[in-house]
């Protein structure tokens, strides 16, 4: 369960305060793999940031006695002068993992994520695909009860997409999604339930076929 | 997954910061590895031919490499670690989108690197030292090591108000860098405070860096004293320091993190 209390969150620019979240009072209710829809800009990262705790509202409070990952994003989390093998062993150890779990994990995402001599060389070397490889197969290895998934499916071929929705999908058998996409198959394949955002509102839909209707009316009724 | 109890979860990721440090200053830059160790030999060389040619002697009463060495083992460490904490928000934010990892972290590991980089030249001076004979007799170890952990308090309370300061205002580290140079001639590093004229020693002593290393020495050779230290000066030092810092800190913690 995730719960919102009155929850605010803006960003201060030239014209004055952008609200993302004006005064939100929700709760998503456990056991669903959820799907955030929403234009650019509208504020489904910087959710996703305040879920994993690494961004905070300017008001209100935003609580769930679920783990969630680090949001799963094309950029960041990783140190670019050192090598992928290197950044899993890292992100391990903050995870407190011992020396079989560590070792049982780099191969993984070794194999996972298909780098080869790349998987030993510095990520500053890595195309944004490969980085998405390796981010996605190293959140894999780990369990949480949500995992956050930002565009991430969005990266690397045709095969590697597909490969990583069967994972994904093995994966939810187990724990739960939020997921922001644009590609409306892939959202309505892995999740149950949706979120819209849309100027500074935030509605919850039980089913996702619902959340994406209303998603398509809203972007028709901006676009007109 | 499991929860972890908050001192679980900071060892860890001291560990895991901490062998991340290491290993980018090993692939950093060879030549940065090679300055590191090759620094404070330059040093003290450098100080010993200057007292040679000016006075015709490198020591009196006491080895004035070894007091060179040491000097500049303590003065290195508390530079080191305030220049690499001052950096450390902006170097690692990269690494706060996993929310184990909270600003402060990344400089209480990059000082625990400073201290065993100190550690490995401290053992290579040593090593040195016996096998040329020099006098390394320590009058008080116990109170040297006080000397260096205090040494690293102050440098940690002196650097978390300018780390703050430095990442949203980048200037601020070069300086304080520049600063340093002033601290390295005013803070009792090639002299002791017995040798310097009355009046310049009163201004000297308002530098608790001055404090701090006279302090070191004092207790390491046996001729030489700690009675200009004041003790209460420099625990009025780090206790404001670290006050004022940790305030700082604590309001623009969350700034720092979704930087």
């Amino acid at each position: 369960m995730i719960s919102l209390l009155n929850v605010t969150k803006y960003y201060i620019t030239n014209n004055g305060k952008k609200y993302i979240l004006k005064n939100i009072t929700l709760t998503i209710p456990e056991k669903t793999n959820i799907a955030i829809l929403g234009r650019n800009g509208a504020g489904k990262s910087t959710f996703m940031r305040m879920l994993g705790k690494i961004e905070y509202p300017n008001q209100g409070i935003i609580e769930s006695n679920k783990t969630f990952s680090w949001p799963l994003g094309l950029s960041g989390g990783f140190i670019p002068n050192l090598s992928g093998k290197a950044n899993v062993k890292f992100v391990c150890r903050l995870y407190g993992k011992n020396d079989t779990e560590i070792k049982y994990i780099i191969n993984y995402v070794k194999e996972f994520s298909e780098l080869g001599d790349y998987f030993e060389m510095p990520i500053k070397t890595y195309s944004s695909g490969m980085r998405g490889r390796l981010g996605f197969g190293l959140s894999l290895a780990f369990d949480f009860d949500y995992m956050l998934i930002d565009e991430t499916l969005s990266v690397g071929d045709a095969k590697f997409k597909e490969k990583s929705k069967l994972y994904l999908m093995e994966k939810i058998k187990k724990c739960n999604i939020l997921l922001v996409s644009h590609d409306m198959k892939t959202v309505k394949e892995l999740c149950d339930s949706g979120i819209i955002l849309n100027e500074g509102e935030m509605y919850y839909f039980d089913n996702v076929d619902e959340a994406v209707k209303e998603y398509v009316k809203i972007n028709n009724l901006q676009k007109g | 997954m499991k929860a972890r109890s908050p001192i679980k979860i900071f060892l860890a990721v001291q560990k895991a910061l901490f062998i991340r440090e290491l290993s980018m200053r090993i692939t950093e830059s060879k030549t940065g590895l090679f300055w590191t160790f090759f620094e404070p030999f330059m040093q003290v060389m450098i100080m010993v031919l200057i007292k040679l040619f000016l006075f015709g002697s490198a020591g009196d009463t006491f080895d004035f490499a070894a007091f060179l060495a040491l000097n500049f083992i303590a003065f290195n460490l508390f530079r080191n670690i305030v220049m690499r904490s001052i950096n450390s928000f902006i170097a690692n934010k990269n690494l706060f989108i996993y929310k184990q990892v909270k600003p402060i972290d990344t400089i209480i590991a990059r000082t625990f690197v400073e201290i065993y980089i100190s550690g490995i030249i401290l053992i290579v001076f040593v090593t040195i030292g016996v096998y040329f004979d020099f006098d390394l007799n320590v009058q008080n170890l116990p109170l040297v090591t006080l000397g260096f952990i205090i040494l690293i308090f102050f440098a940690i309370s002196f650097s978390i108000a300018l780390a703050v300061g430095n990442t949203f205002y980048p200037s601020i580290s070069k300086t304080v860098n520049i600063l340093m140079t002033f601290l390295m001639f005013g803070s009792a590093v090639f002299y002791t405070l017995d040798m310097v004229p009355m009046e310049i020693r009163d201004y000297l002593l308002l530098n608790p860096l001055t404090h701090i290393i006279e302090y070191i020495h004092g207790n390491y050779f046996y001729v030489l004293d700690t009675k200009y230290v004041n003790f209460y000066y420099i625990s009025i030092w780090i206790a404001v320091n670290l006050y004022l810092g940790l305030r700082i800190y604590r309001n623009f913690e969350e700034k720092i993190i979704s930087l």
